[in-house]
């Protein structure tokens, strides 16, 4: 019953954005709906991101959108980590949008991902979060890093 | 890289196949459950989904549930003004207890207000087509219900088969008393399936067999070339969908679509008769209810007469009663049979006997003829009621797409100014940096250049724009958010 909610509103938004997004987002794939992949560009010509494409991964519970889904920023040849003092360089996104706390219902993967978009817009600090090296080295030894990460941040 | 569009044409094209398979899911995966709804109602199973209807025209914004973002299903307001599904709005009170909007603490139920009557209004009114695979029938929402759960021919019942636990179509079960979940093989594609999913599969999903349409040329699977000419085929002749309006345009389908999009004269007309025709329905089934409840009460009644006049007569007399109603023939043989031999005491009986019922009968008739002023006086009640409503909501409904109108100019506006906004801010902080850096040079001559970005006091201005606009983008203190969790130890690094 849960799992046909968050598909039902799932397929709402797949129609509603593959018919239009907004500049500097665009669907790469969502073949089922646990798991989609976006690209977004910063817009503006802010040094540090400029020329960039990065890839996000939204993956969905079935609680969706009661919970909030899972938010990464994922390394290809030529997607790279946006440098952020709120983005870990291994794709991790500390931003309490994506919170139990932060997240309503009413939002989505547009919304989100415009979110992240001014989240880059308005930054300029050329830095990663503190602790960045040993937390990436840490998460790496655990299988499943990024649920690890979730899980525990919930607890 | 996979081509962006494979999902969404994937979507597209069969958007009522969700519709269709689930029920057939929910049919093999929880047999028990289903029969337990079957008791309860008998009539039909599987309730009808408001998440999965198919609307007719696009849906107004403002009539979209923020949450499930479908049309408003039983809603309710918050007592911070905001509209949710009750389902969804206490489902999301379940995880938070405050509004998905505006964080307003809510209170379940306790904050809840009633919708306004025009919004209910506009939403029963939507043009909805009933989600039933192979059923054509459209209709406003609030119709659709009793469409779905009472008269629809394809909604999934229980098998006739008392020991079978699976559905069927509720043609199908009319149809034969048989149990039909028995698998048979599709003749062209060697697929198998139960009978009833047979005519389902013919008409949506066997593509073996293809043929040529003569009108058109192109190939068409054979099972759905009477479709295709009487619906699909551009070359076939059609009439304008308005025709029942009075518009006499008659050509190839496709010449007689472009006449449609382009704007038919006779549409404005043709909705009015929709609407009408719509309000008949409902005049129709209100005045079948009242005649059957009307003849159920007159039968009691006569039930009445006829066990008072039987009480207080002799057998002779209720002979004659009994040949009146023209039922009961022994009766009717009895009394002939006594005719000639008592005729004196029998003309009497009957005489006076006649005469209770004729009275009976007269008040009777009275009674009828009152009944029916009676219904006729409703009717027309009914239909001037029908008609003040019909003015109001017109009414209603254009003010308020005026007013969503605005709003959502307003809305474009607003979120227009929230991105220059940002933009401002970060080309300011650019430009104080530059400032910084202009006078840093000047002060310094030769001062290093690469450090003016890492600690530009633009930071301050520019790197949270997020709390200046409205979209909820609040980013944590690294000392909270960066603190808990896994890398406490490396923060003080
Ligand atoms: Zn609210
Ligand atoms: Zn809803
Ligand atoms: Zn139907
Ligand atoms: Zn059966
Ligand atoms: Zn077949
Ligand atoms: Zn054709
Ligand atoms: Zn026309």
């Amino acid at each position: 019953m849960s799992a046909s909610f968050a598909a039902k509103r799932l397929g709402k938004e797949l129609q509603k954005i593959s018919n239009s997004l907004p500049p500097g987002i665009e669907l790469v794939s969502a073949e089922n709906f646990d798991e989609w992949l976006l690209d977004i560009k910063v817009l503006d010509n802010n040094p540090l991101y400029q020329n960039e494409t990065y890839r996000l991964k939204f993956r969905f519970g079935p609680s969706y959108p009661i919970e909030p889904p899972e938010v990464v920023f994922v390394q290809l040849p030529d997607r790279p980590i946006p440098m952020h003092p709120h983005v870990y360089s291994n794709g991790i996104i500390c931003l309490d949008l994506l919170g139990q706390q932060g997240w309503s219902p009413v939002q989505n993967v547009e919304s989100v991902c415009m979110s992240l978009q001014s989240m880059l817009t308005g930054n300029s600090k050329n830095e990663r979060p503190p602790g960045d090296e040993d937390f990436v080295r840490v998460n790496r030894q655990r299988p499943r890093d990024i649920q690890f990460y979730y899980h525990d941040n919930d607890v | 890289m996979p081509p962006p569009n494979t999902p969404e044409e994937g979507m597209a094209a069969d958007g009522l196949q969700p519709l269709y398979d689930e029920p057939l899911q929910t049919s093999s995966s929880h047999p028990s459950s289903e029969m337990a709804h079957a008791s309860q109602d008998e009539s039909c199973i599987l309730k009808l989904d408001y998440q999965n209807i198919e609307y007719i025209e696009p849906i107004d914004d403002t009539l979209l549930c923020p949450i499930c973002k479908t049309p408003f299903h039983s809603p309710i307001t918050t007592a911070c003004g905001h509209t949710f599904c009750a389902a969804c709005i206490n489902r999301a009170l379940e995880t938070q207890p405050t509004c998905p909007i505006d964080r307003q603490p809510i209170n379940k139920t306790r904050d809840y207000r009633r919708l306004p009557l025009i919004i209910k209004d506009q939403l029963d009114r939507l043009q909805v087509k009933c989600p039933n695979r192979g059923c054509d029938y459209e209709c406003s929402r609030e119709h659709l219900e009793g469409h779905y759960e009472r008269r629809c021919e394809f909604t999934q019942v229980r098998c006739p088969d008392p020991t079978c636990t699976k559905l069927v179509a509720r043609r199908d079960a009319i149809a034969t008393k048989d149990c039909m979940h028995v698998d048979v093989a599709c003749e062209f594609c060697d697929q198998s399936m139960s009978f009833p999913q047979l005519t389902g599969h013919y008409n949506h999903e066997c593509d073996a067999n293809f043929t040529e349409c003569p009108d058109c040329n192109t190939p068409v699977v054979r099972h759905r070339l009477v479709k295709h000419r009487t619906q699909d085929c551009p070359e076939g002749n059609t009439q304008c969908k308005w025709h029942t309006a009075g518009c006499k345009v008659v050509d190839k389908r496709r010449i007689v679509q472009e006449h449609e999009q382009s704007g038919c004269s006779f549409e404005v007309v043709g909705r009015l008769m929709q609407q009408r025709v719509e309000d008949r329905k409902t005049i129709d089934e209100l005045a079948a209810r009242l005649t059957k409840v009307e003849l159920a009460q007159s039968r009691r009644r006569e039930r009445r007469i006829e066990h008072s006049s039987r009480a207080g007569r002799s057998p002779i007399a209720s002979s004659s009663r009994s040949a009146h109603t023209t039922t009961n023939l022994p009766d009717i043989t009895l009394n002939n049979n006594h005719m000639p031999l008592f005729p004196g005491s029998a003309a009497d009986d009957s005489a006076a006997g006649g005469s209770a019922e004729d009275y009976m009968l007269a008040r009777f008739e009275r009674l009828e003829t009152q009944l029916e002023r009676f219904e006729r006086l409703e009717t027309q009640l009914e239909q001037v009621r029908q008609q003040a409503r019909e003015i109001d909501t017109r009414q209603s409904h254009m003010i308020l797409q005026q007013a969503t109108h605005f709003s959502e100019q307003l809305a474009e506006i607003g979120s227009k100014v929230g991105v220059v906004n940002m933009h401002m801010s970060w080309l300011m902080s650019l430009q104080r940096q530059s400032n910084a850096q202009q006078r840093a040079g000047s002060a310094a001559a030769g001062g290093s250049s690469g450090s003016g970005m890492s600690h530009g006091s633009g930071s301050g201005g520019g790197a949270r724009p997020g709390s200046s606009d409205d979209s909820g983008v609040r980013y944590l203190g690294e000392s909270r958010r960066h603190s808990e969790g896994r890398p406490e130890s490396l923060h003080r690094l």
